[in-house]
């Protein structure tokens, strides 16, 4: 059979569909992580105030997980499907990949998210209802499942990078890919990151606290949970970048120094905004606290998302399928079968199945819109293709060059794989050519 | 599309277990899905009219913010129950699913986006109903049309799934390729059939919440009565409504005298028998599961018929079989998720068994006691084999 099992194309315009799903990402990552941050935080709180006979921190814990029910559990429980949605959209089959490899494990962190969102609607309901042992016995059962939710997302984000070693190819074993080199770095990476955010958080809530010497006092606290937060994540960001795969080398090269430079900034901006809140508590008010919100958000988890999707490039999953949904290479393990190859003889217009008839040959008259359907095709999941695209525009890459130019570069170089963060992509003499006129129709 | 094609689009790694097992939890946690889904619209919509009554009304008063909370409670639930069937749905349906979501793209985008808007304005309606606002109305009507409009939206891509034949057309219609993700169809019969069980569900509530309510001294009769009345001819009529529309929906999808439609029928007959009599909820609750169950089989039942006739057998599904994955998956769902779930269910019981301004001293409750102390445990053993596994894994694959 000459085709492969490619799926509609959907693009949305100037931004490119991938990048949905990266909106929705980022803005899941804040909720999912003050979740489970918060979470460890209630614990705490909760074993404090059990201890010590404090009903004001059990007030606190009802304010912060009031907010916790709004921000985390309606914006996080929307957004975690919702990847998967705009996934799905944009990477069908690097999303079937991960379903079809990990279903069980999505189905086991389903438990555990069960668990979580009544635990977290009974911690914060039955304050006041139910005896504080039993209260502080729940708030321990809910934040075992919250890390627990990270303890099994974290793998399949994982192997979203790669593997890790090569024992899935042969093996086929969602163990394998469960658990390669990046996971366990990933998973105390992101765990730092949750403390830290339960912090920043808490400090929205402390500071609106009307009685001055606990808004200090909590202040104060959130702002060493912060901290500390902060530095296991500096810690382990190190040991995260040494486990990553060879091909993203190139792309970390290409965007360390701004890394660097931002990263440098928001470590030093938010270690003074925590020394802040420990040595001088009152400083910290609501607008302050919520605009460094929104600082992680835009300067921190932005930028970071975007540079996590580019080291996997020229994947989407598993180093076995092309952010333009072919399949690079072969996995014994799950007898799956490389397209790269059949693709090079057969061509897009005679490999994809969603291909009108009056399209399958080039002609004159088609060239040009065979040719836009190609590069939207083959491009798309990367870059966006008007001329003023928002997202790594294929036109200013090629600005100005003329249709064999262009040609020219496609055979010499996507065609023999020699850009190692862009998927190996050879097409028949004829695709290549119309993918040319059009383009260069756009980049002037 | 024809049956290679279809076969085509199958993920090359073939499902990890069992396909009819796929199938089986598919029904299950639609079902779930579905129960709060239908229970969400039953209590959003009668709290709007309640919002209305509620300052003449003693009872309404009562009810209308227990109706915001139960709708709250429900949207949480509904999406949080929602993710099972929408993962197991794409690993034996994975064409449909996928070539669904492409040719609606830019829908998907907006179902998340508008689902997150209709369920914060709707948490805006509960405070702006508790602080007695006089825009509560209005605020929960928006929360309720945006939510509305989410649940048509993934009523579009459940309709255009089944509808193979059709892909190509709204793909390139005219052979001209449309790749913007803008296509929406909805079957009226269908949506109309689904939207109308909200009605049976919130009455079969309402009799349940009577009856829940009723040990309590601390609630006035005359109030029990008034909903349990409610919920009689909600569920009564509701029930006659959804009966017609079902007959019309599966008469249309060539199902009506399917074995699986017709013992739907007869737990429909003795539900409305049960609900009109109305001596034990509980038991009345217990058939509509059944019949719960038995429409999600038979939406599974169109689904699979269609799919099967143009020649796409998900039991042909070629297999991968993943033991240490299905083996952690069923312990944790059956070791954690019974016991946890059970762990606060009980304790919500009991605490709504509670009067107001009482403690439930589950410490004292053995049961509850003995759940909760098993929770925590499962879950500390669970961690410890989680690290264990992954450790062994590791080593065996970068020391060999």
């Amino acid at each position: 059979m000459e085709q492969i099992g490619l799926f509609p194309l959907f693009y949305f315009p100037e931004i490119g569909s991938a990048w949905l799903m990266g909106i929705t990402g980022t803005i899941h990552i804040l909720a999912s992580h003050t979740s489970v941050g918060a979470a460890m935080l209630f614990a705490f709180l909760a074993y404090k105030a059990y201890k010590e006979d404090r009903p004001e921190l059990y007030d606190y814990m009802k304010k912060y997980g009031m907010f916790l029910l709004i921000f985390s559990y309606v914006i996080g429980s929307i957004t975690g499907p919702g990847i998967w949605y705009t996934a799905t959209a944009a990477s069908p089959r690097g999303i079937s990949a991960l379903i079809h490899n990990f279903v069980w494990v999505w189905g086991t962190e389903w438990v555990f998210f069960i668990y979580e969102v009544l635990g977290v609607f009974a911690l914060v309901y039955f304050i006041g209802k139910i005896d504080r042992k039993t209260h502080l016995k729940l708030t321990y059962t809910f934040a075992l499942a919250s890390v627990g939710t990270l303890m099994l997302i974290i793998g399949i984000i994982s192997f979203m990078m790669w593997p890790g070693t090569d024992a899935f190819f042969q093996t086929g074993s969602a163990s394998d890919a469960f658990f390669g080199l990046n996971t366990f770095p990933h998973m105390f990476l992101r765990i730092g990151f949750m403390i830290m955010m339960s912090g920043v958080i808490g400090l929205v809530i402390s500071s609106a606290i009307d009685n001055q010497e606990l808004r200090s006092e909590l202040t104060r606290k959130m702002g060493l949970v912060s901290m500390l937060g902060g530095f296991v994540t500096m810690l382990f960001f190190m040991w995260y970048i040494s486990t990553l795969p060879e091909t993203a080398d190139a792309l970390l090269e290409m965007y360390l120094p701004d890394i660097l430079k931002t990263r440098i900034g928001l470590m030093v901006a938010f270690t003074l905004y925590f020394a802040v809140a420990v040595f001088l508590p009152r400083l910290i008010n609501r607008p302050l606290a919520g605009t460094m919100v929104v600082v992680i958000l835009i300067v921190g988890l932005w930028p970071g998302e975007k540079l996590r999707e580019s080291m996997r490039k020229p994947y989407v999953a598993g180093q076995y399928i092309y952010s333009n949904q072919i399949i690079s290479r072969d996995v014994p393990g799950k007898g799956i079968k490389g397209e790269v190859d059949k693709l090079a003889k057969v061509g897009f217009l005679k490999a994809s199945p969603w291909i009108p008839e009056r399209l399958r040959t080039i002609t004159p008259e088609n060239r040009l819109e065979v040719g836009h359907l190609l590069t939207k095709r083959a491009c798309s999941n990367c870059h966006s293709l008007e001329k003023e695209g928002k997202f790594r525009p294929l036109m200013a890459k090629v600005a100005g060059w003329d249709a064999e130019t262009i040609k020219t570069f496609m055979k010499s170089s996507l065609a023999t794989g020699a850009i190692p963060y862009m998927p190996k992509i050879a097409l028949p003499d004829e695709e290549f050519g119309a993918m040319a006129a059009w383009i260069a129709t756009q980049n002037h | 599309m024809d049956a290679a094609t279809l076969n085509l689009l199958r993920d090359p790694a073939g499902v990890p277990f069992y396909p009819v097992v796929f199938q089986a939890l598919y029904v299950l946690t639609f079902a779930l899905h579905a129960a709060f889904v239908l229970l969400a619209l039953g209590s959003m919509g009668l709290s709007l009219v309640g919002v209305g009554k509620q300052k003449r009304s003693e009872n309404w008063k009562i009810l209308t913010p227990h109706l915001i909370q139960t709708g709250k409670f429900s949207v949480s639930m509904l999406i949080l129950l929602g993710i099972a069937p929408l993962l197991f749905t794409q690993v034996i349906y994975d064409p449909n699913w996928y070539v669904t979501n492409a040719l609606s793209g830019v829908w998907v985008f907006v179902f998340v986006y508008a689902l997150i808007a209709g369920y914060l304005t709707y948490y805006w309606y509960y405070y702006a109903n508790k602080k007695g606002s006089s825009a509560s109305g209005l605020i929960g009507t928006v929360s309720f049309l945006i939510l509305l409009f989410a649940g048509i939206l993934m009523h579009n891509f459940a309709v255009e799934s089944i509808q193979p034949d059709k892909w190509m057309g709204w793909y390139a219609p005219n052979g001209m390729v449309d790749t913007s993700g803008t296509n929406f169809h909805i079957d009226v019969v269908r949506l109309a059939f689904l939207v109308s069980l909200s009605v049976p569900v919130l009455g079969i509530f309402l009799q349940n919440y009577s009856q829940f309510l009723g040990t309590r001294s601390d609630i006035a009769p005359g109030y029990l009565a008034f909903t349990k009345k409610m919920g009689t001819k909600l569920a009564v009529i509701g029930l006659i409504i959804s009966a017609v529309l079902y007959a019309l929906w599966t008469l249309q999808a060539g199902v009506l005298l399917h074995p699986l439609s017709l013992a739907t029928v007869a737990g429909v007959v003795v539900l409305l028998l049960l609900a009109m009599r109305n001596s034990n909820s509980y038991v009345t609750t217990g058939v509509l599961v059944v019949v719960a169950l038995l429409i999600s089989a038979v939406r599974e039942l169109v689904k699979y018929q269609i799919m099967a006739d143009i020649g796409y057998n998900i039991y042909d599904y070629p297999m991968n079989i993943d033991w240490p994955s299905v083996v952690m998956f069923l312990l944790t769902f059956v070791g954690f998720g019974f016991t946890g779930v059970a762990f606060i269910m009980t304790m919500a019981w009991k605490v709504g068994k509670t009067e107001n301004g009482q403690v439930f001293d589950a410490e004292n409750h053995a049961p509850t006691r003995k759940l909760a102390t098993a929770t925590l445990w499962i879950l500390v053993s669970w961690c410890v084999v989680y690290f264990g596994w992954g450790m062994m894994t590791l080593f065996k694959n970068v020391l060999t």
